[in-house]
């Protein structure tokens, strides 16, 4: 059974339609790669998933519970609101780490406020994941004293400490030098191998094409293409996306 | 008179420099709060009320605002609170014949008054240092708390406000500086702060040295705000946005 299901969502900032239609589903332990240039709504859908934007129509179903339903319009409690974005972890752009804590505090701030566990499990467990992204060695360290690949790893780390069932990337490594993005696509490639569910938004078509069991292309609001990594890039059958694909091989 | 009893005759003024400086920060930073949310609100209404407060009370001078919360429940409403309470405390209180607690005494309506302008001035000062603080924090600060499944609240206690913070001690530092110098302005309605109590031994005793010599109080304290202030700055120095 899929993990998550999109159906129909749509989207406009006010009479710009940024998503037109959007459909496709996510088994468990696979990884989603969302590619298209800028504009082409990727981010929105991410934002859509993570209730930090809400869809005008479509349905969005986890583990088979209707979590978003664009049909109906009353107004969502908080609560409620809290509840369905723990379903999905966000890994942004700009890492957004809390530049008052520590590497350590980032990453249990909020299972403690959520009380996830108690302050001892939570912390152990924190510990665990920093030493998975291997940076065990800067846990008290504070973001300013990192580097952006170093940030973007404890973010990882932050966003895995209340165990999404799907991890989703904003294009995680478009702020990064081009040397710092390979610590990160390495943390990321262990979670696949890990067999954590994602969905990656990634301008990177190298490990787009590793990584992912399915890429979505998208372009101006719509799923231009979807299939294999081995058709998209292998096949590609719009001239949209063929060209897309050859501004990167240039 | 000696210059160590003016120097007392001076400090008994300054005493009422440093009650208005402490009662406007103690009642003034807290309240320029509800007053920055409400001119973030959503609802337009509050937000144009909350503007248009802070419209008025940035735009007119503060000592007219003094003569307006002294003069103006008198005046219009036939109801001088203020000379009402300088008269319960005369008829039921003993007064010293001297001293500081003399002068206290016998000024506490206008004291009032002042505390009363003093607050809501720098109040509605405070209000748009705190939203331009509150403001300047990118929008990912509040998603990345949002995403983490925190509630608004603690987003905002637990993530934003100390950035806030750290951002807002320059600009308070200096509106904290300039109050201390504003205190000066309570002389309208005849409080003897420091430059009253100085211009009094001008026309009593016919010592100009004194007025200028209040210079000193001032610059005294400044200097010690100054080291305080540095030291919050710099204790907040250990993260950087």
């Amino acid at each position: 059974m899929a993990v998550l299901e999109v159906k129909n969502l749509r989207k406009s900032f006010g009479k710009t339609e940024v998503l037109k239609g959007i459909d496709f589903s996510l088994e468990k332990s696979q990884v989603l790669s969302i590619i298209g240039s800028s504009g082409s709504g990727k981010t929105t859908l991410l934002r859509c998933l993570n209730s930090l934007e809400f869809a005008d129509e479509g349905t969005i179903t986890v583990n088979g519970e209707t979590i978003f339903d664009g049909s109906t319009k009353v107004r969502r409690s908080d609560e409620e609101l809290r509840k369905r974005r723990l379903h999905f972890g966000l890994v942004f752009q700009s890492f957004n780490l809390f530049p008052q804590y520590t590497v350590l505090e980032n990453v249990m701030l909020a299972p403690d406020l959520l009380k996830k566990d108690t302050h001892e499990n939570n912390k152990e467990k924190a510990l665990e994941l920093i030493e998975k992204v291997g940076l065990i060695e800067k846990k008290d360290s504070y973001p300013c004293q990192l580097s952006g690949g170093q940030q973007q790893r404890v973010a990882i780390a932050r966003a895995l400490a209340l165990d999404p069932e799907i991890l989703c990337f904003d294009e995680p490594t478009s702020a990064l030098d081009p040397e710092l993005t390979g610590e990160v696509l390495k943390v990321i490639r262990s979670l696949a191998d890990g067999h954590m569910t994602m969905v990656v938004v990634t301008h990177e078509m190298g490990f787009a094409k590793d990584v992912s069991d399915m890429v979505i292309f998208m372009d101006e609001g719509v799923i231009a293409e979807q299939g294999k990594p081995s058709e998209v890039f292998g096949n590609p059958k719009t001239e949209r996306l063929k060209a897309f694909l050859a501004s990167y091989s240039k | 008179m000696s210059f160590w009893e003016v120097v007392s005759f001076l400090s008994d003024g300054f005493v009422f420099s440093l009650i208005i400086f402490a009662v406007t920060l103690i009642c003034g930073v807290p309240l320029g709060l509800p007053i920055a949310f409400c001119s973030m609100s959503k609802l337009a209404p509050v937000r144009a009320v909350a503007k248009t407060v802070v419209w008025i009370v940035r735009g007119i001078p503060l000592m007219l605002q003094i003569f307006i919360i002294y003069y103006v429940p008198g005046l219009l409403f036939g109801n001088p609170v203020f000379s009402n309470i300088d008269r319960y405390i005369i008829s039921n209180f003993e007064i010293p014949t001297d001293g500081v607690l003399r002068l206290l005494m016998i000024n506490a309506g206008g004291l009032v008054a002042v505390l009363i302008a003093f607050t809501i001035n720098y109040a509605c000062y405070f209000s748009e240092i705190y939203r331009g603080g509150i403001e300047s924090i990118p929008k990912g600060q509040y998603e990345a708390g949002f995403v983490l499944g925190m509630t608004k609240s603690q987003v905002f206690k637990k993530i934003i406000l100390k950035q806030v913070v750290k951002r807002i001690v320059p600009p308070m530092s200096n509106e904290i500086i300039t109050l201390i110098k504003d205190t000066a302005l309570a002389n309208c309605i005849m409080i003897p702060e420091i430059i009253k109590q100085a211009k009094e031994l001008a026309a009593t005793k016919a010592l100009i040295w004194p007025l200028f010599f209040t210079g000193v109080f001032y610059l005294i304290f400044v200097g010690l705000l100054t080291v305080i202030l540095g030291k919050v700055e710099k204790k907040l120095s250990y993260f950087k946005d």
